[in-house]
């Protein structure tokens, strides 16, 4: 059996004649810890956009797990497990910490109106065991004492972490996180690194679009580089550094 | 419902409001009081349908008038009564409360058909597809003259409802020179709030509730979630307009006709400026919103005859919808959680 | 149907010059403007005042007599009043919401609320239709229309007034400034262009199109207190059609709206339902945010 997981064959989208995205073939396999860098604009989020549902492509097939996601919407894609984050945190600010956690838990079959109109007992149980659920993670990230907050009062920082637990707290196979290290102080972005690498160990697929090269190379098993819409370069961390292409990629865009 | 200082004051307001009618009115206090409190009632009623779409789930509905009269029209065209010039009359129909039911539903059916294509639009434009489509509905009602009566409205079909009248109404009524049907219609609509609001402050704190919230804070981040924000928006677009059709049944009763001139955007913004005067996304907020506005609105009379000596209809009208816009302005600009909303739950950018 | 359209053509410029004027204000400022109407309505009810003859009486508060002017000068003048109008309410209502960063929704809500309190000022100023102080005409024949002279000189003038608009918006420094704000206030405000101004301008020469639309209105019909809110979900629907964002989609959508709704009554399905007309409409416009919310014209916006 095949260990592709995510496979992306002859992604385009274009934004009025302007070539957004051209990805030939881009394949993930299970358990990866996978980074995409590229300078600015390369379409690194448009990609995200592209297979986790949130833009539709002008060509091109993506699947997942044998599945064609391609045409497929965001929440079905969430559902069968490529949960992704966004560049700009998206916390429920008048939420509590606690609800945001306790939401993501909840399945949709939780959440029905008419389950929650007669409150079964059942629902109960659900509800008790998500809580239960959303504090182990809350505490692993160490936001637990905020639980009762609402979400807004969180810091930057915080609010990755919550992002971050709201992800995980439904055991999906892959996490897109787009920028997850993103106006984040040093000692935090060392702390979500070593969550990051924690998730993977555990097993869970990660495909990561950062900025922060240092920590792209320190921890992932593999990067692809991004550059104009096109992958330029896809390989171990110490070949792609000293590959030809991707410094002139990077200086090319810093001579602009 | 927490004392603090804000609900005491809302309270406080709110009965001082009451007293403000004895105040300026020499005699026949308790039939005006009656007449008020029955008109709090059905537009609090409805005002509370409309908090579902904007306090909870964040939709700029404005053709919430068109749930109301559909929820009407199907309500009586099913029960016995006389439509039309000609009063073409009708006289088997069902039961009261299975045509009520059945008038609900159909209000909630017509959220979910305006929803399906709508809920997706953002803001501004959703309010402009739901102004087009209440006038929309507006103008057929008035052209299918054969079933609806047209202009000229249905009549005779306040005994099906009044036949279920408690005792005790009659008596109350008949002690204090007051009028039995009204009580009967008051009564009803302040019970239809009190079961209302019991079940929404179940959905509210339920996982359904919790859902809808986080559709109006993001909706992006709920489908990366793996949950369907149309769907959910739906759910409450139904909800919200199946209790907007009970109000609206409600209302054709209290007057003992249908007519449509009365499902007309005034109307929709009478409830948009009694839910937000009671504060956006307060469970509570519409009955005191609705008190409030309804004394305002009976006083009004003095007010324009303040200004105009010996106002007629027009004018008292003009004095009346003047200072409703002008309500709604100041409620907007300078206090728009307005009694009992939260400040920091105010949602006022368009998503 | 030749009869249709050409109605058609009067409503339409009566809605394209309308459209027009909301789309610029939409472009530069992003408010849906539900006052809009109520702007329009000042322009004919000033224009009756102002030329109406002295002691006729048509202002329902009796205590005032219109000053009798000669009409071509009352509709500068209402036109020039207009757009203080519009002025004043950016100056102290609407700029201020801005730098208070008021959201848009609110601000929207705002406007309703100015709607409802505007049009029912005029109620109490004015409560029955009435119309300008010139002679009745008989209708002549133009290439294959019929109408007044008078009606026919407004088509015209609107035509003109309209390709005016598009002159200014594509050759003056102010018309290209004001697309630069409508595109990007970020850009805009980086090269130097004052927004604030812009915007000020903006409000004043759209409520001054806005009370010429009333002008044209009243001639071809008659004054009335919610003159514009009667059509108002017609500009929205011209606006919409042609395009938001673009003033030349306004203008043909506002044309193409005003010819439907009145050749729409000869439709098959529309009769004995004339009264519906409007119906037509407004589907289109639903029908048309729904499956090409861009318009004809426009460029794909979000609109959900």
């Amino acid at each position: 059996m095949s260990n592709k997981y995510l496979e992306v064959t002859n992604l385009k989208k274009s934004f009025g004649g302007l070539k957004a995205v051209d990805v030939q073939s881009l394949n993930l396999n299970r358990n990866e810890l996978t980074s995409i860098i590229g300078p600015n604009g390369a379409g690194k989020t448009t990609f995200f956009d592209l297979i986790s549902g949130f833009q539709d492509s002008d060509e091109g097939k993506v699947f997942l797990n044998k599945k064609n996601i391609t045409k497929s919407q965001p929440y079905s894609i969430a559902r069968l497990g490529m949960i992704r984050t966004f560049q700009l945190t998206k916390v429920f600010d008048r939420m509590t910490v606690l609800e945001n956690m306790m939401f993501s838990a909840s399945s949709i079959n939780n959440d029905s109106f008419i389950k929650s109109l007669i409150r079964l007992p059942s629902q109960k149980t659900t509800e008790k065991n998500i809580k239960e659920k959303s504090f182990e993670i809350m505490k692993d990230l160490n936001i637990d004492h905020m639980a009762n907050s609402y979400a807004r009062e969180l810091s930057g920082g915080q609010k990755k972490l919550l992002e971050l637990g709201r992800s995980i707290v439904n055991d999906p196979s892959i996490l897109l996180l787009d920028e997850p290290l993103a106006g984040v102080n040093p000692k935090l972005a060392e702390e979500i690194l070593q969550i990051i690498l924690n998730l993977s160990e555990k097993g869970i697929s990660i495909l990561m679009v950062e900025h922060n090269i240092e920590a792209v190379m320190k921890i992932s098993q593999r990067v692809i580089v991004l550059a104009e819409g096109m992958v330029i370069a896809d390989d171990i961390p110490e070949n792609v550094r000293t590959d030809e292409k991707v410094i002139e990629a990077y200086l090319g865009s810093e001579n602009e | 419902m927490k004392f603090t200082f804000k609900s005491s004051f809302t309270i406080l307001l709110t009965i001082s409001s009451i007293f403000l009618v004895f105040l300026l009115n020499e005699e026949g206090e308790i039939p005006i009081l009656l007449n008020l409190l029955t008109f709090a009632g059905i537009y609090g009623l409805a005002a509370i349908g409309l908090n579902v779409h904007f306090g909870l789930t964040g939709l700029l509905n404005f053709g919430h008038a068109a749930f109301m009269g559909l929820g009407a029209y199907v309500t009586v065209l099913l029960i016995p009564h006389a439509a039309g010039r000609e009063g073409v009359v009708v006289t088997t129909g069902l039961p009261f409360f299975l045509a009520l039911l059945i008038g609900i539903i159909s209000a909630a059916l017509f959220g979910l058909l305006l929803g399906l294509p709508a809920i997706r639009l953002r803001g501004d434009y959703l309010a402009i597809v739901t102004i087009a489509a209440a006038e929309i509905f507006r103008l057929l009602v008035r052209d299918l003259e054969s079933v609806t009566g047209g202009v000229y409205g249905i009549i005779n079909f306040s005994s099906s409802l009044q036949q279920y009248r408690l005792g005790f109404i009659d008596n109350f009524a008949s002690s204090n020179e007051l009028n039995p049907s009204q009580i009967w219609i008051a009564f009803l609509s302040w019970t239809s709030i009190i079961l209302v609001l019991l079940l929404l402050r179940r959905l509210t704190n339920s996982p359904w509730g919790r859902a809808l919230r986080a559709v109006r804070e993001d909706e992006d981040a709920v489908r990366a979630l793996g949950k369907n924000a149309v769907w959910l928006k739906l759910q409450s677009f139904m909800l919200g307009a199946g209790i907007a059709g009970l109000s609206g049944v409600l209302l054709a009763f209290n007057y003992g006709t249908i007519q449509v001139s009365t499902f007309v955007p005034i109307l929709t913004f009478y409830v948009w400026a009694i839910m937000i005067l009671g504060g956006v996304g307060s469970l509570t907020g519409p009955i005191f919103g609705s008190i409030i506005f309804w004394v305002i609105i009976s006083e009004t009379t003095g007010i324009a005859q303040l200004i105009f000596e010996n106002a007629n209809g027009q004018q008292i009208a003009g004095v009346r919808f003047v200072l409703v816009g002008l309500l709604i302005m100041l409620l907007m600009i300078f206090r728009p959680s307005g009694l009992m909303g939260k400040k920091e739950e105010l949602l006022l950018d368009v998503k | 149907m030749i009869e249709q359209l050409g109605n058609g053509l009067l409503l339409g410029i009566i809605i394209a010059v309308a459209s027009v004027a909301l789309s610029l204000l939409y472009g530069v400022t992003r408010i849906v403007n539900f006052a809009h109407g109520e702007i329009i309505a000042l322009g004919a009810i000033a224009t009756l005042f102002l030329s109406s003859p002295v002691d006729s009486r048509v202002i329902f508060l009796d205590r005032f007599s219109p000053l009798g002017n000669n009409f071509y000068i009352s509709v500068v003048i209402s036109v020039i009043l207009c757009g203080l109008l519009g002025g004043i309410l950016e100056f102290f209502l609407f700029r201020p919401l801005r730098k208070a960063e008021v959201g848009n929704i609110a601000v929207l809500v705002v406007t309703i609320g100015l709607s409802l309190f505007l049009r029912h000022i005029y109620l109490l100023f004015n409560a029955k239709p009435q119309n300008f102080p010139l002679e009745l005409q008989r209708r002549e024949t133009y290439l294959f229309f019929d109408m007044t002279p008078r009606n026919f000189r407004v088509l015209i003038l609107g035509i003109f007034v309209m390709v005016l608009i598009g002159l200014f918006l594509n050759y003056t420094r102010i018309g290209k400034a004001m697309r630069a704000v409508r595109d990007s206030n970020d850009l805009a405000s980086v090269s130097g262009i004052n927004s604030d101004n812009i915007i000020l301008f903006t409000w004043i020469s759209s409520s001054m199109l806005a009370g010429l639309a009333g002008v044209f209105q009243a001639t071809i019909n008659d004054v009335r207190y919610n003159m514009g809110f009667l059509i108002l979900l017609l500009i929205f629907a011209g606006t919409v059609l042609g395009g938001i964002g673009t003033s030349f989609g306004a203008m043909v959508g506002g044309f193409i709206i005003g010819i439907v709704v009145n050749v729409s009554v000869g439709l098959p399905f529309m009769e004995g339902h004339t009264e519906a007309k409007n119906a037509v409409a407004l589907a289109i416009m639903i029908l048309i945010l729904l499956f090409r919310p861009q318009g004809i014209f426009g460029e794909k916006e979000r609109v959900s």
